[in-house]
């Protein structure tokens, strides 16, 4: 589905990532694990289409095509989705408006009929079920006052409705209690599907009790230092990235 | 004789006219406000770049044009039809419309109102309801601050005209339409007048909303005096959306007494040149005062507001926010001026401009002022001037809203948080409905969202 070769990327000036390689296959999950700083999200951002990073070398193909060659709004209605690790506030735009404006654009790209507003509704109104959201949510502005573990269970409730082919988790799980973690968790392998594939970012084992990775890497310094199968995510936790860090740098 | 000069004679051709035709009829203690006022306004003349209070807003255009004052026979005729048509939704049970200055019985309609209750023009108020007239005429604004409220003064003929008696509430708001017609080549000022009395404990909602028949270039120059007493509330939404090529006024003063609450809202969006002093006077402790504004500006339009809260006892709260969006050539001004006297302790306010430009040819001066007496206050200010959120375009992007689309959802929210300000819910779903439909028609913005408030 994905494969990024030797990619390197930073912002203003500054080199993050160093030559990342990973390969992500339709089915899979893949859980990316690292301490702080260490560029998870930046490439996460970059694989999205973030404007201000600037990629400057390695390639990223997507279904067959240079990914780093399109616009942000291409690579989602290409399929890619992003759930942030800090939700956007947009305020004066209700959430469904936006979600709407959304899905439809990427019907459209799609060559699909866009849903009118009951269809739409009636959608939205299944997917909150998915990750139990009030109604209320519906009408309020995208993220505008809402709680940490809202704007990300909002996250996850824009993934349902928009239905990508790779999305990509930065951190959804960091600032849920435990019942949000199941629901979001739960969203997630609802989702699960042979057609698609996940990549995602989490600091904490706990979050792979409940979404099992098929994968773990481990990215320190911009490289991804480490690969192995879901235990790798408990020797992590057990032990620290000390040990990691060590080894990496005597490769280096 | 240079253009300053002439249109100060020009002025004062049309002072004789006009003393001598329909405004002849009005009592002598009229008169005697005008002629003073024509006498400051001739001794004053017009403001240059070189006065402080004008520095960046070059009035030089007005000059340019014979702007005359219509007298009631020749108002043109405006049919009831046109102005459902020009008001986007339906706003309010109590309407009252000017034409080029001179209320239109006709075309206005009052419904029932509490006892005791004075809602009219002015031109009749100053003969029916004389006594309470002359007490706060021409007594909460100040002629001497600027020429063209002195201007205003010397033409006092026509206007809203509100009392309120103590206690009662009224709870249908108050729309007041101001209409601007030009008859052929003839260009027309309106020297609009309005006086809004709150008494003690009273509330009233009021709008007050300018708007061209046609695109035609006119003049308006208003002068509106707010006296809020005790416990009083008063909130007033002022709506301006006059043709492109009109010059606007309006010096907005207010004089508050201890506790009472006044909120004024300011949509800026029509007129070559549109300025809007707001001056409030918070005479009186606890009383609480919040200015808002929003100006969308294109094209070459010059947009300024210069308010002032003045505060001169303890335990006042004020609160200003100002947002500008401003398109091609435009450009606006914003100078926030809080005075705080020596016994005006415990005075909390906060001052905020923010501005958003969709051009790089768009231009902002924005100051605040603050002169503060007193030792133990909090007085916060803060003014931005940038481009769209580079954060919320990716956000939208990333959800696969193009670029276009995703400008138009973030400048439709920027305006929201502003407009959510305003308390009366029909008033602000009117501004919200010509905000939208300014943003399409001048902006030339696609697929803009509803607006939503939080
Ligand atoms: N705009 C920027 N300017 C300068 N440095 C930046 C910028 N954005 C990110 N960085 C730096 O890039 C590095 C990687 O940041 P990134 O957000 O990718 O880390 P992360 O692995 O996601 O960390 P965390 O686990 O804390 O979320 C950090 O050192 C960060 O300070
Ligand atoms: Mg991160």
């Amino acid at each position: 589905m994905i494969e990024i070769k030797n990619l390197h990327a930073g912002i203003a000036g500054k080199e993050i990532l160093k030559g990342i390689d990973l390969k992500v296959n339709a089915g899979e999950i893949h859980a990316i694990m690292g301490p702080n700083g260490s560029g998870k999200s930046t490439l996460a951002q970059v694989l999205a289409g973030h404007p201000s990073y600037e990629v400057t070398g390695g390639s990223v193909i997507y279904d067959g095509k240079d990914l780093l060659e399109m616009e942000a709004e291409e690579r989602s209605q290409a399929g890619v989705f992003l759930a942030f690790q800090y939700p956007v506030e947009i305020p004066g735009v209700s959430n469904s408006y936006f979600l709407k404006a959304g899905l439809n654009e990427i019907r459209k790209a799609n060559g699909q009929e866009p849903l009118d507003s009951m269809q739409f509704l009636k959608l939205l109104r299944e997917k909150m079920k998915l990750v139990e959201m009030a109604d209320s949510f519906i009408y309020r502005p995208v993220n505008e006052g809402f709680s940490g573990g809202e704007k990300k269970r909002n996250e996850i409730l824009q993934m349902a409705v928009l239905e990508p082919k790779l999305a990509i988790l930065d951190e959804t799980d960091s600032g849920l209690d435990i019942d949000a973690l199941k629901i979001v968790a739960g969203g997630v392998n609802k989702l699960k599907s042979s057609d698609n594939a996940f990549i995602v970012v989490t600091h904490y084992q706990r979050l792979l009790n409940y979404i099992v990775p098929d994968f773990v890497h481990v990215l320190v310094n911009g490289k991804i230092v480490k690969s192995g199968g879901k235990e790798l995510a408990l020797e992590l936790e057990a032990e620290g990235y000390d040990q990691i860090k060590e080894d990496a740098k005597v490769t280096a | 004789m240079d253009t300053s000069q002439s249109q100060i004679q020009h002025y004062k051709n049309e002072f004789s006219a006009f003393e001598k035709n329909g405004a002849s009829k009005s009592p002598a203690w009229v008169h005697d406000i005008r002629k003073a006022a024509i006498e400051i306004f001739e001794k004053e003349g017009f403001p240059t770049k070189k006065n402080e209070a004008w520095r960046f807003t070059n009035i030089t255009p007005i000059l340019h044009s014979q702007f005359r004052y219509s007298s009631a026979p020749s108002v043109p005729k405006v049919e009831k039809k046109s102005i459902e048509q020009l008001l986007l939704k339906e706003t309010a049970q109590h309407l009252l419309v000017f034409v080029n200055g001179h209320f239109s019985k006709e075309l206005s309609a009052v419904g029932k109102l509490p006892d005791g209750v004075l809602l009219t023009n002015l031109a009749e108020a100053v003969v029916s309801h004389q006594k309470i007239a002359r007490r706060y005429l021409g007594k909460i604004a100040k002629t001497e601050q600027s020429v063209f409220s002195a201007l205003n003064t010397a033409f006092t003929y026509d206007g809203l005209f509100v009392y309120v008696p103590r206690g009662v509430q009224i709870a249908e708001p108050i729309h007041a339409l101001y209409l601007s017609s030009g008859a052929g080549e003839q260009v027309y000022v309106s020297a609009i007048r309005n006086l809004v009395i709150a008494e003690e404990e009273s509330s009233l909602m009021i709008m007050e909303n300018f708007l061209s028949l046609e695109e035609n270039k006119n003049f308006t120059n208003a002068v509106t005096e707010i006296e809020a007493k005790k416990k009083s509330r008063v909130e007033l939404v002022k709506v301006q959306h006059e043709s492109a090529a009109s010059f606007h006024y309006e010096n907005v003063h207010v004089h508050q007494e201890e506790t009472s609450n006044v909120a004024l809202f300011s949509l800026a969006a029509g007129s070559a040149l549109a300025r809007n002093d707001m001056q409030v006077i918070i005479d009186g402790e606890a009383a609480e005062c919040n200015l808002n504004g929003l100006y969308i500006v294109t094209g070459t339009q010059v947009v300024d507001h210069h308010t002032l809260m003045h505060h001169i006892h303890p335990n006042c709260p004020s609160h200003e926010l100002f947002k500008g969006i401003l398109d091609q050539d435009s450009r606006a001004i914003f100078n926030g001026r809080v005075y705080v006297e020596p016994e005006a302790q415990k005075t909390d306010s906060k001052q905020t401009n923010r501005n958003l430009l969709l051009s790089d040819n768009a231009t902002v001066n924005t100051k605040p002022e603050l002169e503060i007496f007193a030792d133990d206050v909090k007085c916060t200010h803060g003014a931005a001037v940038g481009g769209l959120n580079d954060q919320m375009v990716f956000y939208l992007k990333s959800r696969g809203i193009g670029e276009e689309t995703a400008k138009g959802m973030l400048v439709v929210g920027f305006a929201a948080e502003v407009t959510g300000k305003i308390s009366n819910e029909k008033f602000r779903q009117y501004v919200d409905a010509v905000v939208i439909d300014y943003l399409q028609t001048k902006l030339g913005m696609k697929d803009l969202p509803e607006i939503v408030h939080s």
